[in-house]
């Protein structure tokens, strides 16, 4: 069919006679091809039919979308075959007009905007530069509401944790979690007592607990009492971007983050050995009070999450 | 009974020749003036190869996407308000989630063809980004990009830009866990831009992450900002189209001054709104058999939660495979970070490619000295250095795009995870170095034969008295409808060429 | 386009010398590292002292006075057993973990391979009975779950046995699914396992060359046993969930992990995303861009 186009000699639709064989139909036999796209119609119909029976019916889920979508395709097949078949199968051609207006438009044009506007400009070059300056610093005004209203200035928020001197270790249920509760190669997430349930506690405060064995660890020098009869905990917020770090390794004794699988070596201070992630992960101090808790010596000593640009 | 007949006929004569639509024609004629811009529309022809129907894709699925949007926003809360889900899915019953979540998970179960709507809007969205991004890819390679057309480059570029930016903002409506992460990241590499980034931050989000507005914030911007800047765009897009014409591959009867192909009415009518139901049809398919985003399987957000495997869709791929392929660059200068491994991938580079993309045009006109309008279209292999470097592009996205599943492939081949990642390093910065020679040889060579990629005709070789082979494509007969190799008869007679005689008998070949 | 051109050959050997260059040393790389496998292997890992103080309560006498909250049945398994387990093991892993079960075998080092003293019933249970146990390859960084060479009562007897040497817990469980909440257990296993298992429980890889398996097919009471002893590089979830929270995660991976509500159709494998792109291209842009093929016309 390709090929027979490419032997007729597009023509344009100005000037075509009605008996002209560029208005024929592709088709070799219409007739056969009309009776397909009617048969096409009406399977379209049916399924349209179809989705509102099913519809009603409250039949399973998928039958909605199988019989609309076939009536749509369907419909859509039809018409495209009509399109290709049945009408005037040209091809046709058509001029392009010129873009580009005339000389003495494009000097009008030019003239107009240069002269005429550049002589309102030169008379009243004062006002102007006014407006000019009036029109700027009203963009950059307006700017101000439409941003600043928007959230409070970030001050010193990302630096603070609500973990404090003498903070119970609470799991997500709020109880508090005790020496003897983790076994070797446990791992919970916790976090300060009385924000387990607030939506900012949960994304800042989040720390892993894990334990890694019966005796006092050392992650670090200066970190001698930190880690109480075997208990360590760092920070959940990856120093990369942000996720949860809930993958352990036991046996690697690794964190990994799931999201870019930078991996943490929990008895190093969480220091990244693989992976995108900049720097190790805070650790939180503990101690074990007279009851058995497990609770913070302080907070953390460094802003928690993904580096920015206030953090030194 | 004769003056019923005059009647009628005076009637009809009255109406004129076009009758009664004739009539109303006029009337419409008489307020709006539109008979001859009318004509001048109908009678538009339109190109109609087959590669220029990817832009139509595009089109369509927009408009599927409207369409079903709509219906999503009756049901849809934009709102992190917390509530208990008390619908008809056990595992989250009684769990306390956001209004958004529940009102997603209610919208999908509860409500009929809510489900199909839901699925076909995302679909219809991976088609739409898909359908830009091959549709770029024609016009890159064919050089439809140049003198008129810059203008519609650009428009091109940014509606890609927005399609993406909505598609990542729209599937992070439901605040599921697996979109809530991607907001997460997103934040972070908010945050990571130096000097701006914990101000422009804080004030998108309202706070600190997650804080209480962006959901709705999201909503608002999904829903109204970037549609109408989308449809807009869209539809300077299509002015342009028409009012510069399409362009067209050279053939038979094609210059740079006419457009051949099919009238706008009824042919190019009838089939492109054949291809819109097409292209609804299809989504509407894929939507009621192939399952995509079952947040209800994903549970709500929270912050201290996370899933592994958690890729973003499709088209976010590449930044989510140079996040992990980059290595841990952090530098602290004078009391400041710079997160170079998360500023660079996800800030730097893709500014750098959209950059690129935006100013090629002018880059190609600067290197080629090209300043003249062209309305003909090259063919790829004409153009080798830009096929090849288009080509090249399209490898590097494509190995940061497969990057992202780093863990997916090392799971599926059972390779190490660490090993898996090193390669995607290697594979991404080679990637553009190997793919650029490889095409560009591919065309060259291509260039070398007439009806390459296509059923061979004959050729018949011949060779001239100075050694040199010649060959030429045979014609294809009449009948040869398809091209298939015909016999063509071996001439009987060789002309031999005339040689002059040399004095002495020694027989010379001249040069 | 019938242009005229000169025949000669092309030569782009370079091209092919670059390229399997570039192939052969990718796949070099790979298969070193494969061979090197500086992985450590599934080490020993001490006893865990003592149990939590939530599952097994003990009074001052040192008897267990109350184990479980009732969640979860938890049994010796019978002493009978003990006579086929040792015969078992003795045919089947002191040649690797020692006749003691202490990873001293025969003609080999300490630590070579695991101590199986003091783990309780439940893990010689779990690896057996999934198969992961006589390991295929002892080398391997990480046994992966198959059709045991064991049926349950002999990985049961084999448990006995090794637990007698010396005796510890957790006892072989069953959990009481009836009064489960599903709910609950949504809840938490988004929070404890999904980070390496994924929310839909398909399981990927880990770091190195370790990995999440699957939970798409796993019984119910292997279930608990993982969770509460920590087989290979899984954490042990002990005193910090409860018996009546293990049940419930146990409930919640038994029906919606194993049994998907898929009602908006195919689940794509549960890959999310990355099986969600390749469908819409290939299926959605492909499909239609060939349709598009058809609509137009070929020059």
């Amino acid at each position: 069919m390709s090929d027979e186009m490419e032997h007729r000699t597009p023509v344009s639709l100005a000037n075509v006679r009605a008996d002209d064989p560029h208005l024929q139909p592709a088709a070799k036999n219409p007739r056969r091809v009309e009776q397909v796209i009617g048969l096409l119609f009406v399977l379209g119909i049916a399924c349209f039919i179809g989705f509102a029976v099913t519809y009603f019916l409250d039949a399973p889920a998928w039958t909605y979308g199988a019989t609309l979508g076939m009536g749509l395709f369907l419909m859509g097949v039809g018409q495209v075959a009509w399109g290709k078949y049945l009408m005037p199968r040209g091809p046709f051609v058509e001029e392009r007009h010129e873009l580009a207006s005339s000389e003495t438009e494009r000097s009008a044009f030019a003239a107009a905007i240069v002269d005429r506007g550049g002589g309102t400009v030169k008379r009243r070059r004062f006002l102007f530069g006014l407006l000019g300056g009036g029109v700027g610093i009203f963009s950059l005004v307006a700017l101000i509401p439409l941003m600043r209203s928007f959230g409070p200035q970030p001050k010193g928020t990302l630096f603070k944790t609500n973990w404090k001197k003498g903070s119970y270790l609470v799991d997500s249920t709020g109880r508090r979690v005790q020496v003897g509760d983790l076994g070797i190669g446990s791992i919970v997430t916790v976090f300060p007592q009385g924000f387990e349930n607030s939506e900012n506690g949960q994304a800042v405060d989040q720390t892993v607990l894990i334990r890694i064995s019966n005796e006092d660890v050392v992650t670090g020098k200066g970190r001698e009492t930190w880690g109480p009869h075997g208990y360590i905990a760092y920070s959940k917020v990856c120093t990369h971007l942000g996720c949860p770090v809930g993958l352990y390794e036991q046996q690697l004794e690794l964190l990994v983050c799931p999201c870019h699988q930078s991996q943490f070596d929990v008895t190093k201070a969480a220091i990244p050995i693989f992976g995108p992630a900049p720097r190790p992960l805070p650790q939180l101090p503990l101690y074990v009070d007279a009851s058995g808790n497990l609770r913070s010596q302080n907070g953390f000593d460094q802003p928690v999450g993904p580096g920015f640009w206030e953090r030194a | 009974m004769s003056t019923e007949v005059n009647t009628e006929r005076t009637k009809k004569q009255a109406l004129g020749p076009y009758g009664k639509l004739g009539q109303t024609l006029n009337e419409l004629d008489d307020r709006l003036g539109v008979a001859k811009g009318g004509r001048t529309f109908l009678d538009k022809i339109f190109p109609d190869h087959w590669s220029f129907m990817l832009g139509e894709i595009a089109l369509y699925s927009f408009f599927v996407l409207l369409i079903t949007g709509i219906f999503l926003c009756f049901f849809y809360t934009p709102s992190q308000a917390l509530t208990i889900y008390h619908g008809s899915y056990a595992p989250l019953v009684g769990q306390r989630v956001s209004e958004a979540f529940a009102s997603t998970v209610n919208l999908s179960f509860q409500v009929r063809t809510g489900l199909l709507m839901r699925q076909m809007h995302h679909w219809a969205c991976d088609i739409f980004v898909g359908a830009i991004v091959v549709h770029m890819a024609r016009v890159f390679f064919t050089g439809a990009f140049r003198k008129p057309r810059e203008l519609n480059w650009t428009i091109g570029v940014t509606l890609l830009t927005l399609a993406i930016v909505n598609g990542f903002i729209g599937y992070s409506l439901p605040d599921d866990l697996v979109s809530g992460t991607g907001i997460r990241i997103a934040y972070s590499i908010i945050l990571s831009i130096p000097l701006l980034g914990t101000y422009v931050a804080f004030f998108l989000f309202g706070g600190n992450f997650p804080g209480t507005d962006i959901i709705q914030r999201f909503f608002f911007i999904h829903v109204l900002i970037i549609p109408l800047i989308i449809l807009g765009l869209v539809g300077a897009h299509l002015f342009l189209l028409v009012r510069q014409k399409h362009t067209q591959f050279p053939g038979e009867g094609r210059t740079e001054h006419n457009v051949v192909g099919s009238p706008m009415f009824p042919v190019f009518i009838a089939k492109t709104n054949g291809f819109f139901f097409i292209v609804a049809g299809v989504t509407a398919l894929l939507g009621a058999f192939a399952q995509i985003n079952p947040i209800w399987q994903f549970g709500p957000y929270v912050a201290d939660h996370i899933s592994y495997a958690v890729q973003p869709d499709w088209y976010m791929g590449w930044l989510d495979g140079a996040l992990r392929v980059f290595p841990s660059w952090e530098t602290v200068v004078f009391g400041h970070t710079i997160p170079w491994e998360v500023t660079i991938p996800s800030v730097i580079f893709p500014g750098i490619i959209f950059n690129i993309c935006y100013v090629w045009p002018a880059l190609e006109r600067r290197y080629t000295k090209d300043y003249a309008l062209h309305n003909l279209l090259d063919r790829p292999r004409d153009r080798p250095k830009r096929t090849a470097a288009g080509v090249a592009m399209l490898a590097l996205l494509g190995m940061t795009f497969i990057a992202s599943a780093t863990d997916v492939i090392a799971h599926f081949l059972d390779l190490p995870l660490n090993d898996v990642l090193v390669a995607m390093r290697i594979l991404i910065i080679a990637s553009p170095f190997v793919a650029y020679p490889i095409a560009y040889v591919i065309c060259k060579e291509l260039q070398g034969f007439a009806n390459a990629g296509k059923r061979k005709t004959a050729n018949i070789v011949s060779r001239t008295p100075e050694g040199e082979y010649v060959s030429v494509s045979a014609p294809h007969y009449e009948d040869d409808v398809h091209n298939e190799l015909e016999a063509i008869p071996v001439p009987k007679f060789v002309v031999e060429p005339e040689i002059p005689e040399s004095p002495g008998g020694v027989r010379t070949v001249p040069r | 386009m019938n242009n005229v051109r000169t025949l000669s050959l092309k030569r782009f050997h370079w091209v092919a010398a670059l390229l399997v260059l570039l192939l052969g040393t990718v796949s070099l790389y790979e298969s070193s590292a494969g061979a090197a496998n500086n992985s450590p292997l599934q080490t020993t890992r001490s006893n865990s002292g003592t149990p939590n103080s939530s599952i097994v309560v003990k009074n001052k006498a040192g008897t267990v006075t109350k184990y479980g909250d009732g969640a979860i049945i938890y049994k010796l398994p019978s002493s009978a057993l003990i006579p086929l387990g040792k015969a078992l093991f003795e045919e089947n892993c002191a040649s690797c973990h020692g006749t003691d079960a202490n990873g001293v075998p025969a003609n080999g080092t300490a630590g070579a391979y695991p101590n199986l003293r003091g783990l309780g019933p439940a893990t010689v249970d779990f690896w057996v009975v999934s198969g992961r146990m006589p390991a295929a390859d002892p080398r391997s960084v990480q046994a992966g779950r198959k059709t045991g060479r064991l049926d349950a009562k002999q990985a049961l007897a084999l448990a006995a046995y090794v637990n007698s040497l010396d005796p510890s817990y957790p006892y072989i469980p069953t959990p009481n699914l009836k009064t489960a909440n599903v709910s609950d257990g949504e809840a938490l296993f988004s929070l404890n396992c999904a980070a390496c298992h994924t929310i839909e429980g398909d399981g990927d890889a880990l770091a190195l060359d370790t990995y999440a398996p699957s939970l798409r097919h796993i019984p119910a009471y292997q279930v608990v046993e993982a969770i509460r002893t920590g087989p290979g590089n899984m954490p042990r979830f002990t005193g910090n969930l409860s018996d009546a929270q293990v049940r419930d995660i146990v409930k919640y991976v038994t029906t919606e992990i194993q049994h998907p509500n898929n009602p908006g159709g195919f689940g794509l494998g549960g890959l999310g995303p990355v099986a969600e792109g390749f469908v819409g291209l290939a299926l959605g842009v492909g499909i239609l861009a060939l349709v598009g093929f058809w609509v137009g016309e070929r020059q």
